[in-house]
């Protein structure tokens, strides 16, 4: 059984905490996949769960083994690296043989397992080349090949679909994530910054900033249920709309006054919203969930257009309700509207998120 | 005419006009190379005209057999051989596993001692001469061509040019032979040097040309004429005035001179790849 575990891991490089308290399990056999944006730790989480890095406090463990001082060779886990990492001067064949090779596996039985893995990976016509001589999925078949031979627990991958073109990576994914998980089943830990890499091939997901875990959940969970606002605005593309105000009790209803425009709050919401009243909180709104109206109806906000972007078959609005902040609408029927115009918009009652100004954390 | 052949034109000219001044600097460069050359060919007497002449008249090779006449020139053509591979062999062994220390291994002092290192590309040679002399002394290895050698079995600049290159390689290779089951000295053997040809390569070249053109250390070190390199045997042929005429001299500059010119022209573009990852990140 090959459960990885991170228990309150630190790592630091001199005054950068790349990785700041982490705690994360990755069950047997599950598809993980670390989300986040550029230097948040991803890379740095991987590699010290491969060995590369030594974490300064915590303990990791794979299976029942604690393996914070155990040798990366011995971890069994294998890594594919984001450039490929395969060595310029071997063949195709060298590659894939070499783990093999350093671990002393008899010769034939070498040839057996790297044809094995070639053919599994569709590669057996390829033997004979030199990295340079291969395309980048070419190259990213060999590295995969490489690392499957060993018949590793665990599989580390570092955005290895970043340097293919994106008609390739499409392709990959599927394949990807039908050949580790249902194939090979194995527990596979994948990095990526690409969250719709994340939200069609993973399991769970691990969303990560500047070093720390904000949210573990399935890619549902995630996006429906955000924690807080730094996931509810990294999830989901365009990003969710934040509208800053305090909550104000008007009678029996609630609503957000965001100086100058106040948003009814539905009665759904009430009860968990009761104790910030009179408070600063963050309302959410997917720009999925707004409509948008050219004569005014009921909970529909005056706005301003300043922009749209036409993507075929739907248009970003952008509108603004206070000469500053831009938010965004993605409609699909068509609209005939002019930039500063005037519009009503209208969230959607029942998609509406929450969250404590203070803390950054969604309220439920 | 229209602008663009006006534009067209004027390049031409400039070109043309570039190249001149090229050829000319590198006639005034060579000039005293063909002299050498022409004048290998001549009677001394020719050779010693003035005004100079340029065309051997009457042509001789009198001057190579003088050379090889004497006893001693197989022997310090030999001698010379012997010193340029020692350290040649020295420094791809020693500069490529400290290059690989310095770039790849974390040690206590690494980068200080490597400072240190490059401190010393500023004392001047002559500087440590006489204590290199008391060291090969003690070790009674003066007048020997391997006590000689071993002076210069590693380089700065040789250990820098590795050190440069290995880092220039990239980490996640490294990373994954670590994970495949290589330690240090693994990854040394089966990738990191594989893959270092093309920088051995100019180690090798330029250890070469400096070993083979060396004057002052084997000047220093070395007592015995059977044991000389070839620059101090001929000058001691020519100060010992084995002979009266400066010709043979000039033949026999030239023989020396002819192996680093070979591999000058058949092998610059190693030295070149060598100057590029010297410069190469730090
Ligand atoms: N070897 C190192 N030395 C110093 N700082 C480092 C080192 N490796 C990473 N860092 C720092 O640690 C932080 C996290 O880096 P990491 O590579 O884990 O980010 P990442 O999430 O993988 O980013 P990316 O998406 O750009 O690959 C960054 O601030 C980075 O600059
Ligand atoms: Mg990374």
């Amino acid at each position: 059984m090959a459960r990885v575990l991170l228990k309150n891991v630190v790592k630091k490089f001199g005054n950068v905490v790349a990785v700041n308290h982490v705690n994360l399990e990755v069950k047997d056999r599950e598809f993980m996949i670390l989300l986040g944006p550029s230097g948040c730790g991803k890379s740095t989480t991987l590699r010290l769960i491969a060995g590369l890095e030594t974490p300064d406090e915590g303990e990791i463990w794979i299976g029942d083994r604690l393996i914070n001082d155990i040798d990366p060779t011995k971890r069994n886990v294998a890594m594919v690296f984001q450039s490929y990492a395969l060595y310029p001067h071997m063949t195709v064949y060298q590659n894939i043989e070499f783990p093999l090779k350093m671990s002393r596996v008899p010769k034939n039985e070498r040839r057996r397992r790297v044809i094995e893995a070639a053919r599994f990976l569709g590669i057996e016509d390829l033997l004979n080349r030199y990295p340079k001589q291969l395309s980048g999925g070419q190259q990213q078949r060999v590295a995969l090949a490489r690392a499957i031979v060993r018949e590793p627990e665990v599989f580390l991958l570092d955005e290895p679909l970043s340097n293919l073109d994106a008609k390739l990576r499409v392709k990959m994914r599927f394949e990807l994530r039908h050949l580790l998980h249902d194939e090979l089943k194995v527990t596979t830990i994948y990095v990526t910054h690409d969250q719709v890499e994340a939200m069609t091939m993973a399991d769970r997901i691990a969303v990560m900033n500047q070093g720390r875990i904000m949210q573990i959940g399935t890619p549902v969970e995630v996006f429906e249920k955000p924690a807080n606002m730094f996931v509810a605005g990294f999830i989901g593309v365009p990003p969710m709309n934040f509208f800053y105000g305090s909550l104000v009790s008007r009678g029996k209803e609630l609503v957000l006054d965001t100086g100058g425009l106040e948003i009814n709050i539905p009665n759904s919401y009430t009860k968990s919203l009761q104790e910030y009243v009179g408070r600063e909180i963050v309302m959410g709104i997917r720009p999925q969930e707004i409509t948008i109206h050219t004569e005014p109806i009921e909970y529909a906000y005056p706005g301003k257009i300043i922009g749209y972007e036409p993507l075929g078959t739907e248009l970003y609005i952008h509108f603004t309700i206070d000469e500053k902040t831009d938010y965004v609408a993605v409609v699909k029927q068509r609209l005939a509207i002019n930039l500063g115009q005037q519009i009503y918009w209208r969230p959607s009652p029942s998609k509406l998120y929450f969250f404590d100004k203070k803390t950054g954390n969604a309220i439920y | 005419m229209n602008e663009a052949t006006k534009r067209n034109l004027l390049k031409a000219l400039w070109i043309v006009f570039v190249y001149i001044i090229l050829t000319m600097f590198a006639f005034i460069y060579l000039s005293p190379f063909i002299r050498s050359f022409v004048a290998s060919f001549m009677t001394w007497e020719q050779a010693s005209k003035y005004p100079p002449e340029w065309i051997p008249h009457p042509f001789t090779i009198e001057n190579y057999l003088k050379l090889f006449r004497l006893e001693l020139f197989p022997r310090w053509i030999m001698n010379s051989a012997l010193y340029a591979g020692l350290i040649v062999a020295g420094n791809i062994i020693f500069s490529s596993m400290a290059g690989y220390a310095f770039a790849r291994l974390e040690f206590p002092g690494r980068d200080a001692l490597f400072s240190a290192l490059l401190a010393l590309l500023m004392i001047p040679i002559f500087v440590t001469l006489v204590p290199n002399y008391i060291i090969i002394y003690k070790l009674g290895l003066i007048d020997n061509i391997i006590g000689l050698a071993l002076l210069s079995l590693a380089n700065v600049s040789s250990i820098f040019l590795m050190r440069q290159y290995f880092l220039s390689l990239p980490q996640e290779v490294f990373d994954a032979a670590r994970l495949d089951g290589c330690g240090p000295i693994k990854a040394f053997f089966y990738i990191a040097l594989p893959l270092a040809k093309p920088a051995l390569g100019a180690v090798a070249v330029y250890q070469f040309l400096g070993a083979w053109n060396a004057f002052l250390g084997p000047l220093v070190f070395l007592r015995s004429p059977e044991n000389f390199t070839l620059p101090v045997g001929l000058s001691f042929a020519f100060q010992r005035s084995m002979w009266t005429e400066y010709t043979p001299i000039i033949a026999g500059s030239l023989v020396a001179a002819a192996p680093t010119i070979i591999l000058f022209i058949g092998l610059n573009k190693y030295l070149i790849r060598g100057i590029v990852i010297q410069a190469g990140k730090g």
